[in-house]
């Protein structure tokens, strides 16, 4: 039996499968691209190729994303991002007293104590030093940015840049580069920054202690988990599907709740073939004019969001259980 | 003469006194509807770049009531208790509203002291003079303004909830649920009840403030302090939930006061703008309400299988 997981982030959309030892199988990570719809349906038919409907036991879909994509996939778990990526790494070690996790658009730091989450802090308002960020200096640079981060540990002495906001850092990374510097110690500049910035911010006042793990797609960045281990003083453990934590923990809480529930409510790999629509409308029923997201999969209503009272979200209660070839 | 009051700020504390004492005078009563996305976009369009969150949308409380009033109350709120004082952005409001919004009515802006009676008069005959000539008809509006306002209730307090947490912040932050994206309601939903500080007798609070190194300056830093320091010594609750407008000032301190005395008691600080995305709110409140969920199982756990503790027991 295997255990799907589907993380749906603001810049990566991430699935996995577990076997029945909670060991990566399979793994899949695709842009979001602004279009979380169409981002499962192409890890769903890939997914298609190898694997039938019977495999899947149980599915949990986690990140910003996933209440539209549970409704999408019929999901077994709906699970916040912070409890997703502490059940995963616990599930590696049940040491682990920190983890860092940076993404495309959020960081956060969670601390565990006895195996169980005791705080946690997001960033707030600004997306400073997340890995949207760090692709647009690398996009800048010319640097792909998978090397970004062996170019990061070829620098002899690294530039001071100012670390507080994504557009300061942007300009002194410029200036920087102006007088001359060489990019490699720019970029290991804007590491330290980056890891500053976040030990001051998301980092600030709580205990960090080790064993501590480096999650999301930023921790692939070599820069930036040496830049850590500097700060911080001691090792910064990479786990090795990193990238993939959130839905591996969304499966792990899958299973949970099948072995409750008996039954999955996994609709099927054809839905990567469906035709899905998002329809936007401004509701008129009240002065909040809230925006609903209607979603269409061929033709018929499966779901609305965005609205705050409820009028429209709660008003379809039942969906196809499977998806059939329509 | 119609009056116009904009369900902004402090409204939600003490509009029994004011929309008491303006009826008391004869005047007709216009109040803006509880703050929607227009009110809100109005507040940011008009409104000085700098000002928090509340501060906007009161602006775009008064955008909305403009047109619909002969005199418009902007309250300049200075004090509330004796030796105190309450946010700056407070006593220059009416000099905010009245530089940013255009083609506004006639206003009522006199300061307002509420720490003592004399100041309360001095008030009253101000604005009351707007209305009307006769003293002893403002006189008597106020009596019954202060009696008005003495038989008011507020707050939240939750009960039948198997996890309490303390709802703490500026009442126009927790009152206002257009622009906590109504936090209480969510809260509720993932089987947190709410309480706030108007739940708490001051008498409760007063020993924690008095041993702070010195008397706190604000009447909500020492308000908030106070409720949230006493509430987590008294066992009352499992967590702290902040809701703090950005770039606020007096959060800022209040919370590093806070973090100093509670330790490690679990808090859930949310910062509120301008945005209208909900994603971000629901994630940290799950979070936080799995936190206390989980941990409140683990002090009280033993389980036959061992190590596996809670982990893996969510109901998803």
């Amino acid at each position: 039996m295997l255990y799907l997981g589907i993380d749906v982030g603001s810049v990566s959309t991430d699935l996995v499968l577990l076997d029945n030892d909670l060991q990566v199988v399979e793994k899949l990570y695709l842009r979001t691209r602004g279009n979380p719809i169409r981002a499962v349906q192409e890890g769903l038919r890939t997914l298609k190729e190898r694997y039938r409907d019977e495999d899947v036991a149980a599915c949990g879909t986690t990140g910003s994303g996933r209440q539209i994509a549970s409704v999408l996939v019929g999901a077994d778990a709906v699970k916040n991002e912070i409890t997703a990526h502490a059940v995963a790494a616990l599930e590696l070690d049940r040491d682990v007293r920190t983890i860092i996790e940076i993404g495309g658009q959020d960081s956060k730091i969670i601390l565990l104590r006895n195996g169980v989450v005791s705080d946690f802090a997001m960033n707030t308002v600004c997306a400073a030093g997340t890995g949207s960020f760090l692709d647009r200096q690398a996009e800048r640079m010319g640097i792909p940015i998978e090397e970004f981060g062996d170019y990061a540990l070829k620098a002899g002495m690294p530039v001071r840049i100012a670390g507080r906001c994504a557009v300061f850092a942007e300009s002194d990374m410029i200036h920087k580069q102006q007088m001359g510097y060489n990019p490699a110690d720019i970029i290991m500049g804007l590491c330290e920054a980056l890891v500053r910035n976040y030990l001051n911010n998301v980092g600030k006042g709580k205990d960090i202690r080790p064993k501590v793990f480096f999650q999301g797609g930023v921790a692939a960045n070599k820069g930036m988990k040496l830049a850590f281990e500097r700060a911080l003083g001691f090792e910064v453990i990479v786990p090795e599907h990193h990238k993939m934590m959130g839905a591996i923990g969304a499966a792990i809480l899958a299973k949970d709740a099948v072995s409750r529930t008996g039954s999955t409510r996994f609709r099927g790999f054809a839905l990567a073939e469906h035709r899905f629509e998002s329809r936007g409308f401004e509701c008129e029923g009240c002065a909040n004019r809230c925006e609903v997201a209607r979603i269409h999969e061929n033709g018929r209503e499966i779901g609305c969001f965005g609205d705050r009272c409820g009028k429209w979200s709660s008003r379809i209660a039942s969906y196809p259980a499977k998806a059939g070839n329509m | 003469m119609k009056v116009g009051i904009p369900r902004g700020l402090l409204y939600d504390q003490y509009h029994p006194f004011f929309t008491r004492f303006f009826t008391e005078l004869g005047a007709e009563l216009a109040v803006s509807p509880p703050t929607n996305r227009a009110i809100l976009d109005a507040g940011i369009q008009c409104c000085v770049d700098e000002a928090c969150l509340p501060v906007k949308v009161f602006h775009g409380h008064v955008s909305c009531l403009k047109a619909q009033c002969d005199l418009l109350f902007i309250p300049r709120i200075m004090r509330l208790y004796r030796g105190e004082y309450i946010c700056p952005k407070f006593c220059g409001l009416p000099e905010m509203v009245l530089n940013s919004i255009y083609g506004l009515p006639e206003t009522i802006t006199e300061p307002f002291y509420a720490d003592s009676m004399a100041g309360l008069r001095k008030w009253a005959l101000r604005a009351g003079a707007r209305i009307t000539r006769d003293r002893r008809r403002i006189k008597a509006a106020l009596e019954a303004a202060i009696a008005e306002q003495l038989r008011f209730k507020t707050g939240y307090d939750d009960q039948g909830y198997p996890i309490r947490v303390a709802l703490a912040g500026h009442p126009y932050n927790l009152y206002d649920t257009f622009i906590n994206m109504n936090v209480r309601k969510k809260l509720n939903r993932l089987g947190i009840g709410v309480v706030t500080e108007e739940s708490m007798d001051e008498e409760e609070m007063a020993p924690e403030v008095a041993s702070l190194f010195k008397k706190p300056f604000w009447t909500f830093a020492r308000k908030t302090y106070g409720f949230i320091s006493a509430s987590v010594a008294g066992k009352r609750v499992q967590g702290i939930v902040y809701v703090s407008s950005f770039a606020c000032g007096i959060d800022s301190v209040i919370l590093e006061l806070v973090r100093d005395r509670i330790g490690d008691f679990p808090m859930l600080v949310l910062k509120i703008d301008e945005h209208t995305g909900e994603a971000g709110v629901d994630t940290r409140i799950e979070a936080f309400a799995d936190m206390l969920e989980r941990s409140g199982r683990v002090e009280d756990h033993h389980s036959p299988h061992g190590q596996r503790l809670s982990c893996c027991e969510s109901p998803v």
